[in-house]
């Protein structure tokens, strides 16, 4: 099952995007209950690209929270594909794709 | 049978109050319950499925159902809204320092969350939903939580196959030092037994005390409502206040949705200017504004035209 949830949804030509990645977001300062430390493990890069144009692109780091939850409007219609892709620190990365409704 | 006089009488009081077909019990008062009767009441839904009446939802229509009528306090995708409670993730938390004990972290059985929605949800109105939806509305808090795929359509047979994840942490208490036989014979002297320790300041207290600085409710709009008692109400708004209580503060108690928080002149100035006639109309039709939307009588459907009239008067007078 995908880490992402995306809705995405078209209003007078503007796309409302909302979309849930879980992600643990460890920082690599917390430790676990034998008091070893945490290794860092976080999402660096997400972009959002509609119909193969970026339309979204951030820099994340340890400062989000666990399971971001992102926001974000931009000019598009019905019916485009909207793919949400991140990449974390340790490499690991996840993609979905959604038509917008 | 020894009979004193007065129960005599007493009997024969009942019989005539009682006809006679429907007494039961050996008091001879009341009537048995009808089976229909029985059924309004009994609705609880076990582990095992049983309980579950005939219909089926699917993940797909419960999306929609779920973005209508529980996103605006629960989150799009159950992360809640504001302080609204969580419905999922929180995974793999329960043995850490702040568990987070959601529908899919910490509920043993998908029975729980079809009874919860079906008795309880949603929160302005609950019990408006058809089985049908509750089926479709729990399929996709299950799919919040990643329990189902995104095809699922629930039923009594595929409810069987919904395992929750906590389920195995729940069992029998087997530490050996819990069973409380209770002592029959030779027990211990219980006025020799001495308090060793006691727990205090588990419950916190503090927004309960006068002058803590802290709203004294668990709503957040105290100075609201203490503003609103000194203000001369009129006998409507007077009337009002129970059924703003009961039907309208949970959102527009702190806000929730965007509704205009009660007290909050500078909210209402502009509501207000517009008339009692449409801002009674709005509440008792319902209404989609730029805030946000109101949903006709707040939801509650049982409430009279007036009665809601009369809590759009105690909101106004109350926000002036
Ligand atoms: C106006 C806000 C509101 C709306 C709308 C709402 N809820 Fe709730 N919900 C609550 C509150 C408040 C609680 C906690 C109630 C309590 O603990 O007594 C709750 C609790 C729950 C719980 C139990 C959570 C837990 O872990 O204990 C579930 C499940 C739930 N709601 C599902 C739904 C569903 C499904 C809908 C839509 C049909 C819905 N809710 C609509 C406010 C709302
Ligand atoms: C589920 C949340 C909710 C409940 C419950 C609720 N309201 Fe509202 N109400 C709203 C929202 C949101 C708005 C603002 C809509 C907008 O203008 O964008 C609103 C607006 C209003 C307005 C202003 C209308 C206008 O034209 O500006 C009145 C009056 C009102 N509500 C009365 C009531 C009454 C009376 C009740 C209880 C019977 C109630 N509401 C229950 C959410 C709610």
């Amino acid at each position: 099952m995908s880490s992402i949830r995306i809705k995405a949804k078209e209003r007078a030509g503007v796309v409302d995007v909302k979309a849930l990645m879980k992600h643990p977001m460890e920082t690599g300062l917390r430790k676990d209950k034998d008091g070893n430390k945490i290794p860092p493990h976080f999402i660096q890069e997400v972009v959002a690209e509609s119909n193969g144009a970026v339309v979204f692109s951030g820099s994340f780091n340890t400062s989000i929270s666990k399971d971001p939850y992102l926001s974000f409007q931009y000019g598009g219609k019905k019916g485009d594909k909207l793919t949400l892709s991140w990449t974390d620190n340790q490499g690991q990365k996840d993609a979905e794709t959604v038509d917008v409704g | 049978m020894f009979r004193s006089p007065k129960s005599g009488a007493l009997t024969v009081a009942f019989l005539c109050f009682a006809s006679p077909a429907l007494v039961a019990g050996p008091l001879g008062i009341g009537e048995t319950a009808t089976p229909e009767m029985i059924a309004g009441w009994d609705i609880d839904i076990r582990p095992d499925g049983r309980g579950l009446p005939p219909g089926e939802g699917s993940v797909a229509d419960g999306e929609g159902l779920y973005e209508a009528k529980c996103a605006s306090c629960h989150g799009l995708f159950g992360e809640g809204a504001g302080r609204w409670p969580i419905l999922a993730g929180g995974e793999g938390t329960l043995d850490t320092a702040h568990p987070e004990k959601t529908v899919g972290s910490y509920w043993p059985y998908a029975s729980t969350l079809w009874d919860y929605i079906h008795r309880a949800m949603p929160y302005p109105a609950p019990q408006s939903l058809t089985d049908d939806e509750v089926y479709a509305i729990t399929a996709y808090v299950l799919y919040l939580n990643d329990i189902v795929e995104d095809d699922f359509v629930l039923n009594q047979e595929t409810f069987q196959e919904v395992k929750m994840p906590n389920e195995p942490n729940f069992y029998i208490d087997d530490r050996p030092d819990v069973v409380n036989t209770r002592c029959m014979s030779q027990c211990a002297d219980a006025s020799t037994f001495e308090i060793v320790t006691t727990i205090n300041g588990v419950t916190p207290t503090a927004h309960f005390k006068e002058d803590s600085g802290v709203a004294a409710n668990h709503y957040g709009n105290e100075a609201a409502t203490a503003e609103a008692t000194k203000v001369a109400l009129s006998d409507a708004a007077v009337a009002g206040k129970s059924i703003y209580a009961k039907a309208c503060n949970v959102c527009h108690g702190a806000g929730v949705a965007g509704a205009p928080v009660t007290g909050d002149a500078a909210a209402w100035s502009e509501r207000i200017a517009q008339g009692m006639a449409t801002l009674n109309k709005h509440a008792i039709e319902g209404y989609v504004g730029k805030n946000g939307v109101m949903p006709a009588k707040g939801g509650n459907m049982a409430l009279a035209d007036e009665e809601v009239a009369n809590a759009v008067a105690f909101m106004v007078e109350s926000s002036q």
